[in-house]
Formats: structure tokens, C-alpha cells, sequence
């Protein structure tokens, strides 16, 4: 089989990246397809997140013997940032697969399809972020100018989001069981990665390594600390999430120059 | 200037049936191995021709033979592995018509977005979209979702959008299978008015009778290659004779 070179792949995500038009609106289509047929529309997203903030927050916020007002806020940006990183490997994964009609039929680059489920999974954690101010706002977190240092953790998050979809995409089309299996492996993370339990728990018992060796903790905090405390993340999270970066861009390279010339086949 | 130029363009599937659709399969074979040589179907073979512009070409041949698949690479769809590909243009493929729809999608949507992937521009789709809408005949079913539609309706959508175009070449490949009786003289209007503006047309047929009237060019594919290349009448000649001596 040929391979792409390096300089075919980014010229082709750049050639799909300028077809903006279609990407953009296809992936805003996608959101509202999900939702049509539901009486309260865009609503779920809300609901969803409610109900779990409910939940959770009444359970473990008394188990571990948690402040309210500050562990729901904590725990609304967990979960909204949480659910943008299933997302980006579980439906993104499906970016060729679903597809599938166009690529077939149309011979446009397959990196505008990225790019559409890129849209409709980032819009849908966009349209979450209003949540956690109404949460802010019941528990009077204060917002003070060092709330800006949540868009670079937006911007940084997104990338990695962009990169995870890429990725998974590929997979997904040579092996239709991959995202499966990643999934089931992030339920796990879940609960490994301080989301329903604040990080200082396990430091004070010194398992703090647990926490430090996992990278999506690291990639929460560039979002949750700048939301719910107003400061910038520490300067070992934006190291890390870089690093992520780097190491994922590599991965979505590896995979792009092995599989992307053959994606209509596989499909 | 579009033209179409294929220099020894191959194209392989390679079909693992057993192993290697699903990560967990593969892992059980890496553990395990069992002996299993994926099967390599060459779907086109060292192809070479050259279109130019203003010519109406003819691919015919069996079922199998290769007509999709080049047409297929003529839309960029597939890579070809080893070869070259050159095509110069703004290409519109009429494939497999019907899928590509966003089924809870209404129609209107649904002409949008194929207009879009075709390559029209916004503002030329709210010009064209009434003129397509009139073409479907479809009315007030235009506003629900596509999931409504039977296969007929969705012929008629799909149909309408993807010739509303004006494409520098056109590839078809059979696509007048289904749709009433009314529909299917409405769709030859359109057709040959399409194929008139298009500079270059192909177009993949079994009905041989219509093909002299259509293109001076034919090819006729088998087994992946190309058995002829030249004038229509002598192709489906020489097709049709060895039609028959394999009877």
C-alpha cells in the first residue's frame, strides 16, 4: 500500500480545513438532528447534567464530607470537561464511519468529516459551559479577572479533543471495535481520575502519584481550576497537557500516514 | 482545461474477511496465529487513457469488471496504488444515489448539505434551491425528515440536487434504475441537458443500445483492464461477439 508523506497530510487538513463552509454546517446539523425529535431540544444537555450534578454532588459531597459550595462547582466543571473526552473518542471515532454515505460518494478530502464531528462535539460542551455559571451563580463562586486563564485550557482542551477524534477515526475504520473498547477503558479513568473526588483526598494519604501520573488530570485542571477558582493552572498541568500534545499529534500523524489513503476501502 | 489522464493506475482491495475488522480479533490472531493470507482483489489493472475535453466516453463491460472503481478514481474517491491520477476539474460523481442522507434531516436540509459536499457555494444554493425543490415534485414533503421518504423519494431529492450543478465532468454510473415512469423521462431531459453543459462526460452503462447515441467513445473493461478503447461501434462489436462466444 502507498503511504502518505508528511507534507500529503497536512496538506490535505489544510485543504479540508478551508472548506469551512461544509464542515460548519454539517456538524451544527448534526446537533440539532440529535435533538429534534426530543420536546425540551438542546435541553437534554442540561438535564443530563443536572441530574448527575444532583446525584453525585448529594452522595459523594456528604460521603467524603464536602463543602456544597465548593465541591458542585468543582464537580460541574469535572463533568463537562469529562464529557467532552468521551465524546471526542467515542462519537468522534465514528467521524469516517458515519460518514460513510459521502465519503463514498464524494470526493472530498476525508479530513473535513474530523472536522464536522470536531464541531458538533465542541459545540455541544460550548452549550454545557452555561451550566456551571448558573451553578457559580446558586453557590456565589466569586469570578475574579484570572477566570480568563479558562480560554488557552479551552483552546489547549480542543486540541487534544481534535487530535483524540483524528485519531480514533482512523482506528474506528480499520477496527470497528475500537472506540468500544476505549470506552471501556475511560469508565475506568472515571473513576481514577479525581472528578467526583477532590485531588487533595488522596494527596493527604499520600497517594498523590495516582493522581500526578495521570494525564487527564492534568487536562482537567487547565479548564476546572481557572472556572472555579479564577487562577491560572499549575505550571506542571500546561507542561503536561503540551506534552499531550506533542505525543498525540504524532500518533494522529502515524495513523493518517498509514490509513488515510485507504479509508474508502475500508469503509 | 479538464481533462482526465490515468498513466498505469492500479487500484488493490485488499480483503481480510476473517481476521482484522475488530481490534480484539486481531489480538487473538497476533496471540494465537493461525494461517491466513489476506486476499487481494486487483480491481483495476495498470489502466492508462487519457479524456480530453469535449468527449463523452462509454465504459461498459460485465458485472465485476471494474467500471465503479474507475469511475471511482476518476472522482478521487479511491487512491490508486501505484500509477498516476491526474484529473483537472471540477468533478461531479452520480453514484450510488441514494445513500448520504441525513435521515431526521428535513429535505430541505438535506438539498443544502448534498449541494454543499457537491461544491456549490451558499449563495448559488438559495439561488438554484427553488428551481431543485420544483424539480422534485415532492411539495409539502420537502419539510419532513428524510426518514418519511420512500427509496422513489429519495431518488427524486437525490437526483435533482446532484444535477442542479454545472459540473466540467460528469461521471455516471447507471443511476436510472429506479423512479416511476414520469420521473425517468423528466430525469432523461435533465440528464442530456447536463451532459450537454458538462465538458467531459463518463458514464457506466449495460444498456448498450443506448450508448451510440450518446458517446463516439467507448471502453470496455474486464477483469480490471481495458480489452478496448476507441470508436463506440466497433467496441460493442467486438464486446458483443465475445459475449457470445463464451454462450
Amino acid at each position: 500500500m502507498n503511504k502518505t508523506t508528511q507534507k500529503e497530510v497536512v496538506g490535505e487538513v489544510v485543504q479540508a480545513a478551508r472548506m469551512w463552509p461544509i464542515w460548519l454546517r454539517i456538524g451544527l446539523q448534526d446537533i440539532r438532528m440529535r435533538y429534534r425529535r426530543s420536546a425540551v431540544g438542546v435541553g437534554w444537555i442540561f438535564i443530563n447534567l443536572a441530574i448527575m450534578i444532583i446525584a453525585v454532588g448529594i452522595i459523594y459531597g456528604n460521603l467524603l464530607g464536602q463543602e456544597l459550595k465548593d465541591f458542585l462547582p468543582f464537580l460541574t466543571v469535572g463533568f463537562i470537561s469529562w464529557g467532552y473526552l468521551t465524546s471526542s473518542i467515542v462519537e468522534g471515532g465514528n467521524a469516517f464511519v458515519a460518514s460513510e454515505g459521502y465519503i463514498k460518494q464524494i470526493g472530498l478530502p476525508i479530513y473535513i468529516y474530523v472536522f464536522r464531528f470536531f464541531v458538533s462535539i465542541t459545540a455541544t460542551m460550548l452549550i454545557s459551559l452555561p451550566a456551571y455559571l448558573l451553578v457559580a451563580f446558586i453557590y456565589s463562586v466569586r469570578f475574579k479577572w484570572g477566570v480568563l486563564w479558562a480560554l488557552p485550557g479551552i483552546l489547549l482542551f480542543s486540541m487534544v479533543s481534535f487530535l483524540l477524534i483524528a485519531i480514533f477515526s482512523h482506528l474506528n475504520a480499520r477496527f470497528r471495535d475500537a472506540s468500544h473498547i476505549a470506552s471501556v477503558g475511560l469508565q475506568v479513568m472515571f473513576f481514577v481520575t479525581p472528578i467526583i473526588w477532590p485531588p487533595d483526598i488522596l494527596r493527604k494519604r499520600a497517594m498523590g502519584w495516582i493522581i500526578d501520573f495521570n494525564p487527564f488530570y492534568h487536562l482537567i485542571e487547565v479548564i476546572r481550576r481557572p472556572l472555579t477558582m479564577s487562577e491560572s493552572a499549575a505550571f506542571i498541568n500546561y507542561l503536561v497537557v503540551a506534552v499531550l500534545v506533542v505525543l498525540l499529534s504524532m500518533v494522529a500523524w502515524m495513523f493518517a500516514k498509514h490509513l488515510s489513503q485507504r479509508i474508502a476501502f475500508l469503509l | 482545461m479538464p481533462s482526465i489522464s490515468l498513466r498505469n493506475a492500479n487500484v488493490k482491495f485488499i480483503v481480510d474477511v476473517e481476521s482484522g475488522k475488530t481490534l480484539k480479533s486481531t489480538v487473538i490472531q497476533f496471540l494465537r496465529p493461525r494461517k491466513s493470507t489476506p486476499k487481494v482483489i486487483h480491481a483495476l489493472q495498470s489502466i492508462s487513457l487519457f479524456i480530453k475535453e469535449g468527449e463523452r466516453v462509454g465504459l461498459i463491460g460485465p458485472n465485476g469488471a471494474g467500471k465503479s472503481t474507475l469511475l471511482k478514481v476518476m472522482a478521487r474517491i479511491y487512491p490508486q496504488n501505484g500509477g498516476e491520477a491526474r484529473i483537472e476539474g471540477h468533478v461531479c460523481p452520480l453514484f450510488e444515489f441514494v445513500i448520504g442522507f441525513e435521515m431526521e434531516a428535513t429535505g430541505w436540509d438535506n438539498i443544502r448539505t448534498r449541494a454543499l459536499l457537491l461544491g456549490m457555494s451558499p449563495k448559488e444554493i438559495d439561488k438554484k434551491i427553488e428551481g431543485i425543490a420544483r424539480f422534485t415534485k415532492l411539495g409539502e414533503f420537502l419539510d419532513l425528515p428524510v426518514r418519511c421518504y420512500s427509496s422513489g423519494m429519495l431518488l427524486r431529492l437525490a437526483f435533482a440536487t446532484s444535477t442542479a450543478i454545472d459540473p466540467e465532468i460528469l461521471l455516471l454510473d447507471e443511476v436510472m434504475a429506479a423512479g416511476d415512469a414520469a420521473f425517468y423521462e423528466q430525469a432523461r431531459k435533465r440528464m442530456d441537458d447536463l451532459m450537454k453543459r458538462a465538458s467531459i462526460v463518463v458514464f457506466a452503462t449495460h444498456g448498450l443500445s443506448l450508448l451510440p447515441g450518446f458517446c463516439e467513445r467507448t471502453i470496455w473493461l474486464d477483469q480490471g483492464r481495458i480489452m478496448a478503447d476507441g470508436p463506440t461501434a466497433d467496441v460493442i462489436r467486438a464486446y458483443e461477439a465475445s459475449v457470445i462466444k463464451e454462450l
